[in-house]
């Protein structure tokens, strides 16, 4: 079991993202990139998934350990519209090590900042 | 380069990154607790660096670089356990970050934090390692 958090200011992000071309694409995969572009305020989208991001990272308790990369962790929303996490990589390996059947994640955000809290759920 | 160029456009991109005075920026300052950097920021400072001296400093590199001893075949539970620092890791951490005071590198250290002891000669030494490494490619 582990749970993480994390909160971001909307306009850090907007800034990233103008300032750095690699940003995006570092940061976020391509189905992300898509699905926040399509979106009035992208930013707070970008936002809610970054936090998502470092959320799930917080639980999984690897932080900046190991060669993790910010696309291994994929915030994709469901037919309803639940935002979902889809993991690649070493993160993907992680969860298979600790015996992870799925990441809970929920998010929310506002003009200003954007907040996300992950959850691991152990199989069996 | 020379360290003393690097710690220069080192000091420059973390004065830009922050918005702190050039003067508040020293070799040992810790960047979260000195000079008020978020999770964030650091991200900020990566890129800023990469485009600076046209390096690319992968994410979990800043940690590995710090972990990593030639030479030696360690394993992730060697050092960290349950996101904790093991003795070994913590012996490791020690020896790899030699700018920041081993008092703050404690039993129960989480490898979670380990940015938080980020100064700005960890920067500078990162930077050097990746252009030696991009020298020698």
């Amino acid at each position: 079991m582990g749970i993480g958090i994390d909160i971001v200011e909307v306009q850090r992000i907007q800034q990233l993202a103008e300032e750095h071309d690699a940003f995006l694409t570092r940061v976020y995969t391509e189905s992300e990139i898509r699905y926040c572009s399509t979106k009035k305020n992208r930013h707070q989208h970008f936002a809610a998934r970054f936090a998502a991001k470092e959320s799930v990272l917080k639980a999984l308790g690897v932080g900046w350990a190991r060669d993790v990369r910010w696309t291994d962790i994929e915030v994709v929303n469901d037919a309803l519209g639940r935002p979902r996490i889809n993991t690649y990589g070493e993160v993907k390996r992680l969860m298979e090590e600790k015996n992870i059947k799925v990441i809970l994640v929920s998010l929310s955000h506002t003009a200003s900042y954007a907040i996300a809290s992950a959850q691991l759920v152990k199989k069996g | 380069m020379d360290e003393r160029a690097i710690y220069e456009k080192v000091k420059a991109s973390v004065v830009d990154a922050l918005g702190v005075d050039e003067e508040e920026v020293k070799p040992n300052s810790a960047l979260f607790d000195d000079l008020g950097a978020e999770s964030l920021d650091l991200l900020d400072i990566v890129f800023r660096l990469e485009k600076e001296f046209g390096i690319k400093i992968p994410r979990g590199g800043v940690q590995a670089s710090a972990m990593s001893a030639e030479g030696e075949n360690l394993k992730d539970e060697d050092l960290v356990v349950d996101g904790v620092l093991t003795p070994l890791g913590i012996k490791k951490l020690k020896q790899s970050m030699p700018e920041v005071d081993p008092a703050r590198i404690t039993d129960g250290f989480r490898a979670d934090d380990i940015p938080t002891l980020f100064t700005v000669q960890t920067f500078v030494s990162i930077v050097k390692k990746l252009m030696e490494e991009k020298g020698k490619a």
